[in-house]
């Protein structure tokens, strides 16, 4: 049981270590993207800043808790780019049929293929995410560690949802507009508190558009400082991938019987 | 003048290509829908904990036209930056020279062209939108008149801080750092996310007299609130900023110039 | 001798939709009609056929990549598409089109990637590795990076990174496409070598003449989804166009040769260039009638070009009677 996980972590760190060393053939340009992502990222703290300074509560939220959602949300998906960047390409791999090489190496397919690629500015992003964090709330050696651990369940939360909504491509063609568009749904949800929605939308957040697990379930955890709340947010992020990879081996499936809209050959 | 008129073609041109993107709708208006139902809930709760109707001088749904209004206007910003530094950098602006268009004017009118359709596309999908989700605000001939003259004047203003920041290419290795820079200050110093009014007291003339809030806030503050003291005021900034920035880039320009004349091009 | 790859009776049948809604039409394509093959341990084979043939598909379904729609096949003793997490360890891929190696970084750190996926054993990788970079000559750039290198040195590199992990099987398409004249040579010299030495199976696609001529010693050409010749190399070119070309130096100047099936090529003062269609003619006629036209003070009989006979086999379509020949 862990040996397997051993193999892919080793597997996981060579291609890291290989990624970063491609990357920083072109110095210049990393860290001109880390800075104008981290930028970027900051242009929202600042308004969080300026929106409490005028109004302190929010549903009973404060600043540091929207900057901590700002913060788990921005790390997270830093750290899922960063690592496993061939998730949000999908489509384009297997629009492309670039799965083949792929499927041609004694390892998992999925999990392979993923640590492919990686997305500099998502260092910004991961930077961001952590900096914000401890300079902002300045928090303790506890909920650091809390932080932390919750940052990969965020990643993986996110790498699950890349992998399910691009893996809708082996179904719809090039997963059209609407796949593109349900995932800056959920860039955009996982920005924002969860207290601000309600009803039908809450349930949303929780099933289709699964921001909750970023915005509300780990903000309380650090609240509380309550693991029972951080294995829910785990539980969640899991759930999302399992379902995710579930999707994906199907699509696999089709793809392996060649019926996919185009043929190659 | 037949100046005027040649310039004029140029900008219908660039708009009638422009119109082939009627494909993106679908996608802009689920863009939109989803930032602002966000900034819905968002404003809905902090009116409700205010227990005010009116924050900085804006009731709800004027509240969400105005970031309606912002939000198209970022959105449509064309990538005049990008271009002109391509153009310095590949030497095409030196071609440019020997026709007898004047460069920087046959640019304005082409980005006009281009923006227009833009804003237009982004703001009609805003506005469905916002009439979902607030209903109408009331629009009168006279304040859309207003809003209009306003526009125009943040259009040629980011026209020339873009043309400007393109510029820079005679001097810098890559001005996209810079082109960055200025479009996130003109995020969060230009009210795209907060109206002017609920910064900080002692900021908000400093924010008033930068060109920003004369690109962002300027207009959208006048589409909901139709002033004619307040689009005077506007109109004499802009003015002021056009002629600054006018005579720099006429400055810069002969100096970047100058040097491709001294270097052979 | 055992056999490394069979297929029996390979089809694939692709569904392509085109249009929505009710201008929607489905059109079954066959792409490959029944291929079956015997290849030999060792043996060195080129795959070759039109683009549409159905090459890259059989090929796919020998890999584990696309599943037939019927027929079997068995590599190694495993069935691909079943077995495919199994299959791969043992067998070897380059496309020419596609590269293994990083762009940014040099050779060496994709071999080291390479050993970490295969999960090969440091001292075996090392010994293996240095084998590669001695036989292939990639020691001088071995440290420099692949978009440094010329395209000769980069499918060096190429095909020995992809002979790290000691497959069985290497499947190469196109491997010398975009090469000069040398490079192209160079590679062909390594990758036959290789097959020669290792006893390691080469099922090579190319449109190069050279490549099939110089690396294998079997053809097999499919078209229309079929295989319409499966014999070696050298027969393809007897078998198929049944024509020599004669080329003749004199001491004197001669009167034209007028044969029947005897097509002038080229002439000039003191030289001949004859195309003989040897089913109309008997090469021996032609020679008598040479030897007789004047003194002669060179004379060579040689095959067609195998760029020609692949031309005329394509032109042809016609599926033929398949010949299996086992011997390598």
């Amino acid at each position: 049981m862990l040996k397997p996980a051993l193999r892919y972590l080793k597997l996981a760190a060579a291609y890291t270590r290989l990624n970063l060393r491609a990357q920083l053939e072109y110095r210049a340009a990393f860290v001109s993207q880390v800075a104008a992502m981290f930028l970027n990222d900051a242009v929202w703290v600042v308004f969080w800043v300026l929106f409490f300074t005028r109004f302190p509560v929010l549903r009973g939220w404060t600043v540091e808790d929207v900057i901590t959602v700002w913060a788990l949300a921005a790390a997270g998906f830093g750290l899922a780019n960063a690592i496993w960047g061939n998730a949000m390409p999908l489509p384009g791999l297997i629009a492309q049929g670039q799965l083949d090489v792929w499927m041609l190496y004694p390892r998992e397919v999925l999990s392979h293929l993923l640590l492919g690629r990686m997305s500099v500015t998502s260092w910004g992003d991961a930077l961001f995410g952590y900096v914000v964090y401890i300079a902002f709330v300045r928090p303790d050696a506890a909920h650091l560690a809390l932080f932390v651990a919750l940052t990969l369940s965020v990643a993986l939360l996110f790498i699950g949802f890349s992998v399910l909504s691009g893996s809708l491509s082996f179904f719809l063609g090039h997963g059209g507009d609407l796949a593109d568009q349900w995932r800056n749904a959920m860039i955009a949800f996982s920005t924002y508190p969860a207290v601000l929605f309600d009803g039908a939308v809450k349930v949303l957040l929780y099933t289709l558009i699964p921001a909750g697990f970023v915005t509300y379930v780990p903000i309380v955890a650090l609240q509380r400082l309550s693991l029972a709340d951080a294995a829910l947010a785990l539980a969640g992020s899991v759930a999302v991938l399992a379902v995710g990879v579930a999707v994906f081996y199907l699509g696999l499936r089709r793809y392996e019987s060649g019926n996919l809209t185009e043929m190659r050959g | 003048m037949i100046a005027t008129r040649k310039y004029a073609w140029l900008g219908l041109t660039s708009a009638r290509s422009n119109l082939a993107y009627l494909a993106e709708v679908a996608a802009r208006t689920l863009f939109l829908g989803v930032i602002l139902f966000i900034f819905l809930q968002l404003w809905r709760a902090t009116y409700a904990e205010s227990g005010a109707e009116r924050l900085g001088g804006l009731t709800l749904p004027q509240m969400l036209w105005y970031l309606a209004i912002t939000e198209a206007i970022i959105l449509s910003a064309p990538r005049v930056s990008h271009e002109v530094d391509q153009e310095v950098r590949t030497g095409a602006l030196a071609v440019q020279l020997v026709r007898p268009l004047s460069y920087p004017l046959a640019r304005l009118g082409m980005t006009l062209g281009e923006r227009l359709v833009r804003f237009a596309l982004n703001a009609g999908v805003g506005a469905l939108v916002a009439l979902v989700l607030v209903g109408p605000v009331p629009i009168a001939p006279q304040g859309l008149a207003m809003f209009a003259a306003a526009l125009l004047g943040a259009f040629v203003l980011d026209f020339l801080a873009l043309f400007l920041v393109g510029l820079g290419a005679f001097w810098m290795e890559d001005t996209s750092g810079l082109a960055l820079i200025y479009s996130r200050l003109t995020m969060i110093l230009g009210g795209m996310l907060l109206p002017l009014e609920l910064f900080p007291e002692a900021v908000q003339p400093l924010l008033r007299a930068l060109p920003f809030a004369g690109i962002v806030y300027g207009p959208a503050r006048l589409f909901v609130r139709p002033d004619a003291a307040f689009l005077a005021d506007l109109l004499v900034r802009q003015g002021v900023a056009v002629a600054v920035f006018a005579l720099a880039v006429a400055a810069v320009y002969r100096a970047g110039i100058g040097r491709i004349h001294a270097n052979g091009g | 001798m055992e056999s490394s790859v069979v297929a029996e009776q390979l089809v694939k049948t692709f569904v392509v939709t085109s249009g929505w809604g009710r201008g929607r039409t489905r059109r079954e394509v066959v792409a490959v009609d029944g291929i079956s093959l015997d290849i030999p341990a060792g043996q060195a084979v080129a795959f070759i056929g039109p683009n549409g043939a159905g090459k890259s598909t059989t090929i796919k379904m020998l890999t584990g990549i696309l599943h037939p729609t019927s027929g079997s096949a068995r590599v190694l003793g495993y069935t691909p598409w079943r077995e495919r997490r199994e299959l791969v360890r043992h067998i070897g891929a380059v496309f020419g089109q596609r590269s293994q190696l990083w762009y940014h970084l040099p050779p060496r750190d994709t071999f080291e990637l390479l050993a970490r996926i295969y999960e090969l054993d440091r001292p075996t990788y090392l010994r293996r590795r240095d084998m590669l970079i001695e036989r292939f000559g990639i020691g001088p750039f071995l440290t420099t990076p692949v978009r440094k290198l010329s395209l000769g040195q980069r499918m060096r590199a190429e095909v020995a990174a992809s002979l790290l992990h000691g497959p069985k099987v290497l499947f190469l398409d196109e491997p010398t496409i975009g090469l000069d004249v040398v490079a192209r040579q160079e590679l062909r010299d390594l990758i036959s070598s290789w097959n020669r030495d290792e006893g390691m199976t080469v099922f090579l696609t190319s449109h190069d003449a050279g490549d099939v001529e110089r690396v294998a010693r079997r053809a097999i050409v499919i078209n229309h989804g079929r295989v319409v010749f499966d014999d070696k190399v050298s027969a393809l070119r007897r078998e198929y166009l049944a024509a020599k070309i004669l080329s003749v130096k004199f001491q004197a100047p001669v009167a034209p040769i007028e044969l029947p099936g005897v097509t002038t090529l080229k002439a000039t003062e003191y030289a001949l260039k004859l195309e003989v269609d040897t089913r109309v003619t008997p090469i021996e006629r032609v020679m008598s009638a040479v030897l007789r036209a004047g003194p002669v003070a060179d004379i060579a009989i040689e095959d067609p070009p195998l760029e020609e006979v692949i031309a005329h086999i394509y032109s042809r379509g016609a599926p033929q009677a398949p010949e299996e020949v086992t011997t390598p």
